[in-house]
């Protein structure tokens, strides 16, 4: 149900319809109850818009200009490389990487026949001799040191982003 | 005479890197931007850090803005939107229209007014002063409508409400104003007499 105050702030606000527009217009000229009230609601709709705007610090404009300069000059290398130039080497590259392949293959004499193909033997030093007991402590020693190391550095890491 | 250029000349020239530009938005928005945050922060250094984020974060996003509606408008979603995510982040419950026991007092006072003066002590400062103790919402419903040159259709915009919603905030927000304020105003004068 609509209030008195509530119908003569619609009608103040020019939200009502064109009808009820006219239907308020004549109370308010015939009814003392409507005239008075809507006399107190336009003075204080009046009064409303005297309201004071707050002045922001005289560095405030210059304090965010700065913030954006800051957080330009933080962006990382990676987003300020031009995917396009990316896409343009790695297409360089794929198409010299088939171009050899095509090539290599052409090149092929396919017409060679049975020949009798050997695995070519290899003369690779021994490393059995190496890996003594103290070389495999002192690598999985240096291994749990580091292991260590980056936990406790993707702790901190999501600690910082938890706080930001 | 010299044109004066409009919001959506200065976007353009700020997208094009053009600082100077996004200064002159800014300037031309800072008062009310930092009113707004302070309506939902109540308090100086919070709203300063809302209205300076709100405006990089429109900066970053200023390719993302088309026009559609005013800029001011769109600048004001951002505004209650960071004002929202810092209140919820101080663990501050802004969003019950009902607990009218729950807002906080603003720490600074109006700026350009003497407390002592009994002179500067206006219907005015007043106003000011009710405004200040309403709840958040009511507050910014107040002064988008009243000093913010934006219809419902536009505060709903800004709010992510319905129209009608922001017609039933207003009208209870106005009342509540004409309230707290006729109380202080009768506090006043019986301090006087």
């Amino acid at each position: 149900m609509n209030s008195i105050e509530e119908k003569l702030w619609n009608y103040i606000d020019g939200t009502c319809t064109p009808a009820e527009q006219a239907a308020i217009a004549l109370l308010i000229e015939h009814d003392e109850v409507y005239r008075r009230k809507y006399g107190e609601l336009l003075a204080l709709n009046a009064e409303f818009t005297n309201i004071e705007l707050d002045e922001p610090p005289m560095a405030f404009t210059y304090n965010v200009l700065e913030q954006i300069r800051a957080e330009q000059a933080l962006k990382p290398l990676k987003a300020n490389i031009d995917n396009r130039i990316i896409k343009g080497i790695a297409a360089f590259f794929i198409l010299t990487i088939s171009a050899l392949v095509i090539y290599s293959i052409l090149m092929v004499n396919w017409s060679a026949g049975n020949i009798e193909w050997k695995m070519p033997q290899l003369n690779l030093p021994k490393v059995s001799g190496l890996l003594s007991s103290g070389v495999i402590k002192g690598f999985l020693f240096f291994d749990v040191v580091l292991g260590l190391y980056l936990f406790d550095h993707l702790l901190r890491r999501k600690k910082i982003a938890k706080a930001a | 005479m010299q044109h004066k250029p409009t919001d959506i000349e200065l976007i353009e020239q700020s997208l094009t890197g053009d600082q100077s530009a996004y200064a002159e938005l800014i300037r031309r928005n800072q008062r009310f931007v930092f009113t707004l945050a302070l309506r939902f922060t109540k308090n100086r250094e919070d709203a300063e850090e809302v209205a300076q984020d709100c405006f990089v974060k429109a900066y970053r996003n200023l390719q993302a803005f088309q026009g559609q509606s005013k800029f001011s408008t769109w600048l004001y979603s951002i505004v209650y939107t960071t004002a929202m995510t810092h209140l919820r982040k101080k663990r501050i419950a802004t969003d019950s229209i009902d607990d009218e026991g729950t807002f906080i007092q603003i720490e600074n006072k109006p700026s350009g007014y003497d407390m002592n003066n009994v002179e500067n002590r206006s219907r005015s400062y007043y106003l000011n002063l009710a405004i200040e103790q309403l709840l958040p919402d009511d507050a910014a419903v107040i002064t988008l409508f009243y000093k913010g040159e934006q219809s419902l259709d536009e505060i709903a915009q800004a709010l992510n409400m319905e129209a009608n919603t922001v017609k039933v905030k207003l009208f209870r927000a106005r009342q509540r104003l004409k309230e707290k304020l006729e109380r202080l105003l009768k506090h006043e004068a019986k301090e006087l007499i």
